[in-house]
């Protein structure tokens, strides 16, 4: 595998910590949020994460491989 | 001029607009071939290709369910940001392995994946009638909220100028004019300057909102006397039902069948690529935004109903435009980009159900003009009867989005599965698919929305792979058995 398409799939795996942290799930229910940038804590760490996802997701995209060569494919594709 | 006929003026002038672009459409196309008329001649550049995919993408779901939606559900709704930017990332599961092999194929519907992969299969036309009628009726449904939003825009804006029955066939019949005569070349360009306006509109309105509210730290204090519940971290099935949203979202929308049209449509896969990446940010642009819109709606507007909420946005133009005549006119350009994006995705989904019924449903050959003839015929009757039932308007828009994803789930198997996994076969997918639809409705009808939290879509689903690894795995060749050769595939 290339150091390109690693990197990528280790984008692609932090894309999937930061999207698990980005759901309150650690957090104790109805507890009162501190305001961080206008919003509840809990909040703002998912737009958070959501913003760095982004950024992480476009270099993944900027990573990836997106052939027109059909041979290249047909070797992998889930058919032939 | 008060804000009503302003809206009229501005509606009249874009309508006009959009109609000299079908022109310029159909003078640009090159033959009557499905290919040029349903896929703009596989010639979209990337910054047309970045704003139809982010026009279809961001619909009047976006624009009017998702404020609606915050404002119902309170801060929790930051979830729509994350299922948004979930398409792009799960897009990275099929778009590589897709596109080449799409591009070898001449492939134009969604269903001539199916029909190459599982070519020569006992069971491959079962599963591509299935995937076709669950796209088909997820399609219909989609152009049914697009519909309704757009009657509820027209009507709020211009103050029951344009009435909401005349939002929905007036504005459908435009629709329909601009998409039959210039395809998806004209589809695109529009959706181009769509997108564009969407988002200045947008970035205006959020300003006006946060300001009138004194900003985002007295929104939030007042959003947490009025309304505490929607500003208090979330219980474990609020949390259960955001992860199960961003899977249902994530994965249903990769097999939107005008996406997937769109990867095909792609002058080449760099470009596609580079669309992509862009497309990552567009959740923070807008959905994010939407979002804040429809939070700020909180403490403005106690008291909606829950098919109400869904007009907090045209209710916020109502109240900007009130503010100052240099505001009725910025909320005009809102309205009008609103309107915009609501009819960007309406017109996708139009020209994608018309080749989808025409090909993969009645099996008209892909490179053939009467095929293009048909699925325009299907697009103006399709229209007719969305139109007609766009007249219940107290269906909520989130529901029918649900509704839709939790169908157009069942169709990720016969793609994503498929295109990694060799061994998957042709009728244990079909059966899945048939069992997770099935189940789905049932729950629908039944009004099992959510099983502590997660959607019941998302449950069906997971009935559905379980048949189709394991009807594949037992149909698999042994040892001792002949193997069959290579299914003939392309």
């Amino acid at each position: 595998m290339s150091a390109r398409r690693r990197l990528r799939n280790l984008l692609l795996v932090l894309i999937g910590l930061l999207y698990a942290a980005s759901i309150p799930w650690y957090r104790t229910t109805g507890e009162t949020p501190a305001l961080w940038l206008g919003l509840p804590d809990w909040v703002a760490v998912a737009l958070g994460c959501y913003a760095a996802a982004a950024v992480l997701n476009a270099v993944a995209w900027w990573l990836t491989d997106v052939s027109d060569a059909p041979d290249a494919s047909e070797d992998r594709e889930g058919a032939s | 001029m008060s804000l009503e006929y302003l809206g009229v003026a501005g509606l009249a002038v874009y309508l006009v607009a959009l109609l000299v672009v079908a022109e310029l459409a159909r003078r640009a196309r090159r033959d009557q071939s499905p290919a040029d008329h349903f896929l703009a001649g596989r010639d979209l550049g990337v910054f047309v290709l970045f704003l139809t995919l982010y026009a279809t993408a961001y619909s009047g779901n976006s624009l009017l369910g998702y404020p609606g939606e915050a404002y119902r559900r309170g801060f929790s709704w930051i979830m729509a940001t994350g299922f948004m930017l979930s398409i792009v990332v799960c897009f990275h599961a099929l778009v590589p392995r897709l596109r080449p092999i799409a591009v070898a194929h001449a492939f134009v519907t969604p269903g001539d994946w199916v029909r190459h992969r599982f070519a020569g299969e006992p069971g491959a036309r079962a599963l591509l009638a299935g995937v076709s009628v669950l796209m088909t009726l997820a399609l219909a449904n989609f152009l049914f909220a697009q519909l309704k939003a757009m009657g509820e825009m027209a009507d709020q804006v211009t103050g029951g100028v344009v009435s909401y029955e005349f939002g929905v066939f007036g504005l459908a019949l435009v629709i329909l004019v601009y998409e039959t005569v210039g395809g998806m070349r004209a589809v695109a360009w529009t959706d181009a300057a769509q997108g564009v306006l969407m988002l200045l509109g947008l970035a205006a309105l959020l300003n006006w909102v946060l300001g009138a509210s004194g900003g985002l730290e007295l929104m939030t204090t007042q959003i947490l006397e009025i309304r505490p519940a929607a500003a208090l971290v979330p219980d474990a099935r609020e949390c259960a039902n955001w992860v199960s949203t961003i899977g249902l979202l994530g994965l249903a929308s990769i097999v939107y069948p005008q996406a997937i049209q769109r990867i095909y449509a792609a002058r080449s896969g760099p470009v596609l690529k580079r669309s992509l990446a862009m497309m990552s940010f567009m959740p923070l642009a807008t959905t994010a935004v939407v979002t804040l819109i429809g939070l700020a709606a909180i403490p403005r507007f106690a008291d909606l109903g829950a098919a109400e909420a869904d007009r907090v946005m045209p209710l916020l133009l109502g109240e900007w435009a009130a503010a100052s005549p240099l505001y009725a006119v910025a909320a005009v350009a809102v309205f009008i980009g609103a309107l915009a994006a609501i009819m960007s995705t309406a017109d996708s989904v139009l020209l994608s159900l018309g080749s989808l019924v025409a090909e993969d449903l009645l099996g008209r050959p892909r490179d053939d003009a009467s095929t293009t003839a048909l699925g325009k015929k299907v697009a103006a009757w399709t229209m007719l009867a969305m139109a007609c039932g766009a007249m219940f308007r107290e269906i909520t828009l989130w529901r029918l989005i649900e509704l839709k994803m939790e169908l157009l789930i069942q169709c990720v198997p016969a793609f994503l599965l498929a295109i990694h996994w060799r061994g998957l076969r042709a009728r244990p997918t079909f059966a899945g698919l048939v069992a997770g639809a099935a189940v789905a409705i049932v729950g629908v009808l039944a009004g099992w929305k959510r099983i502590g939290g997660v959607h019941i879509g998302m449950l069906s689903l997971c009935l559905n792979l379980a048949i189709a690894v394991a009807g594949s795995i037992w149909a698999r060749p042994r040892r001792s058995e002949p193997v069959r050769p290579s299914a003939g595939l392309g």
